[in-house]
């Protein structure tokens, strides 16, 4: 650890750097997890057998392993972590109740691990995205109130005056989440049976994306870009437009996984309009990004930081705008059942948000742990395997999509349409496998960086608030 | 100094984190995506509110 002037100049003071750090460790861990079962699941399509022996390791156990991990595990740890960064910084005071934050880490973590397990084993509530039985959802959704209480009591508590968009992002976020988590683990599962519960499945499943994955995902990048970019935000009325259009538009959107269903036609045009009109809040926010940072390209080859936002900003672009067509009811006749879905999941969920919480990774560990990155080749091989292999897995899956999608309109027997995808799913295994090992460089030298990393170097004399940044992020 | 791209408007600062915005402008090429979108969702709900069959 470099000497505590570094974190003091920084404000770092009101930060519980130890919290963060411990935080971001149990985030490097599900980073590397999470995504690994995806790409056992993915040689599944070209092994058929491959483990499937095994209970445990089953497609039916593993897949919800891969999307509890991926949405509970690798992207919510890291924005906890990232919260207690983040909020004390714009309040300029501590964290309400900081001392339950440690209770917070192992009650979360030890609960996500055992519900990992009791998926495997096949227990499993039977709802998409709200999988973990019951022993494992209560204390999950104890451990998101308690966030959610320090988040607003911090706010309150705040010593500076104007609320920076991040908080109103991070804020909504939790509050939202921590209704719609217990609607689909503890109603869901138990009521309304049939299509309704379908109906309401597709609010659920939309909310765990847009009303808790896309703020809090929004919130990081609106907080590290201009710091990574070092350039104001370009547009205060900006961010105002993208937060109010999302929060209208995104509540209306689930339906759209349910078009041509026995669900009312209505709520499915509402869906579909719901699903393009955030086209408004998406390319607002673009906008504003890359608005803050066309002024300073410099700073993308100095800053993994910059690196990982602004690609990250890239898949923004063209997933939302994937899934906004998507569901035109002649696109979704097209693409429903395909893979071009799967490739628009990963393109947002991992092409942007795991990717904008790996950019705050970045930023914040050097910092609070005081030392320099530990290795900055393995950063590039960490951003350029990650790039690699995504832009093929989410070309690939795409493509076979529209592929797939074709045969089946023009009367293509289902199985060579299977066939016919055999290439596709190697590729696309491929380039999973390489960015999963993208990641694990990733999180080895982030983990490094902590336990092995260089200290900061502090010029004799320097001023306080001349302390050198950490290079690289 | 301004630098290329950058509008002219007035800058806060954000003490604590270090964080600057401007307040901002709407560019109008925005405005444009935002009245043709307002426009298509009008014209989406009236046509398809029902399966016309």
């Amino acid at each position: 650890m470099s000497d505590p002037v570094t974190a003091i100049t920084r404000n770092d003071e009101f930060v519980d750097r130890d919290i963060v750090l411990k935080f971001m460790s149990a985030a490097a861990f599900w980073l590397v997890f999470a995504p690994s079962i995806g790409v056992i699941l993915a040689a599944k399509f070209n092994f058929y057998d491959f483990l499937g022996n095994v209970p445990w390791l089953t497609w039916g156990r593993l897949r919800p392993v891969h999307i509890m991990g991926v949405v509970f595990g690798a992207f919510s740890t890291a924005i906890i972590g990232l919260t207690y960064y983040i909020v004390p910084k714009l309040c300029g005071v501590r964290m309400y109740k900081e001392n339950w934050s440690r209770s917070i880490l192992w009650l979360w973590n030890i609960f996500l691990a055992v519900g990992i397990v009791s998926l495997m084993m096949g227990y499993n509530s039977g709802i998409e995205a709200g999988e973990f039985p019951l022993w494992v959802s209560i204390p999950v959704e104890i451990a998101l109130a308690m966030v959610t209480i320090q988040v607003i009591g911090t706010i309150k508590q705040r010593k500076e005056p104007r609320i920076y968009v991040s908080l109103w992002y991070l804020s909504a976020a939790y509050v939202w989440t921590v209704f719609n988590y217990a609607f689909g683990h503890f109603i869901l599962p138990y009521s309304m049976p049939g299509v309704n519960n379908a109906a309401m499945h597709g609010l659920y499943i939309h909310y765990v994306v847009g009303l808790w994955i896309t703020p809090a995902g929004l919130a990081v990048i609106y907080y590290f870009l201009p710091l990574a970019a070092k350039r104001p935000l370009y547009s205060h009325k900006l961010s105002l437009i993208g937060f109010w259009s999302l929060a209208f538009f995104y509540p209306f959107v689930g339906t759209h996984h349910y078009i041509y269903s026995p669900i009312p036609y209505w709520t499915q045009t509402i869906a579909i309009v719901a699903s393009m009109m955030l086209i408004i809040p998406v390319w607002t926010v673009i906008q504003n990004f890359y608005g803050t940072f066309v002024t300073n390209w410099r700073r993308f080859q100095e800053s993994y930081t910059a690196k990982f936002l602004v690609i990250g900003a890239l898949y923004y672009f063209f997933g939302c705008f994937q899934g906004s067509t998507e569901a035109l009811r002649e696109v979704q006749r097209l693409t429903h059942f395909t893979d071009f879905v799967i490739g628009h999941s990963h393109l947002t969920v991992f092409g942007t948000f795991i990717l904008w919480v790996t950019a705050g990774m970045y930023y914040v560990v050097p910092r609070l742990s005081g030392n320099e990155l530990y290795s900055k080749s393995l950063a590039q091989w960490h951003y350029w395997l990650t790039v690699t292999g995504f832009s093929v897995m989410a070309g690939v899956l795409t493509i076979q999509g529209l592929m797939q999608g074709t045969m089946l309109q023009v009367g293509a027997d289902f199985v060579d349409s299977m066939v016919a995808m055999k290439p596709y799913w190697f590729t696309r295994t491929l380039a999973g496998l390489t960015m999963d090992i993208g990641a694990l460089l990733g999180m080895w030298n982030l983990y490094k960086t902590i336990h092995a990393g260089t200290a900061i170097a502090v010029p004799a004399g320097s001023s306080p608030v001349a302390v050198p940044e950490p290079m690289w992020t | 100094m301004k630098q290329e791209g950058e509008h002219k408007s007035e800058i806060s600062r954000y003490e604590f984190s270090g964080i600057e915005e401007r307040h901002g402008i709407i560019p109008k090429w925005l405005m444009a995506v935002y009245a043709v979108m307002f426009l298509w969702m009008v014209y989406y709900l009236i046509g398809f509110w029902t399966d016309h069959g």
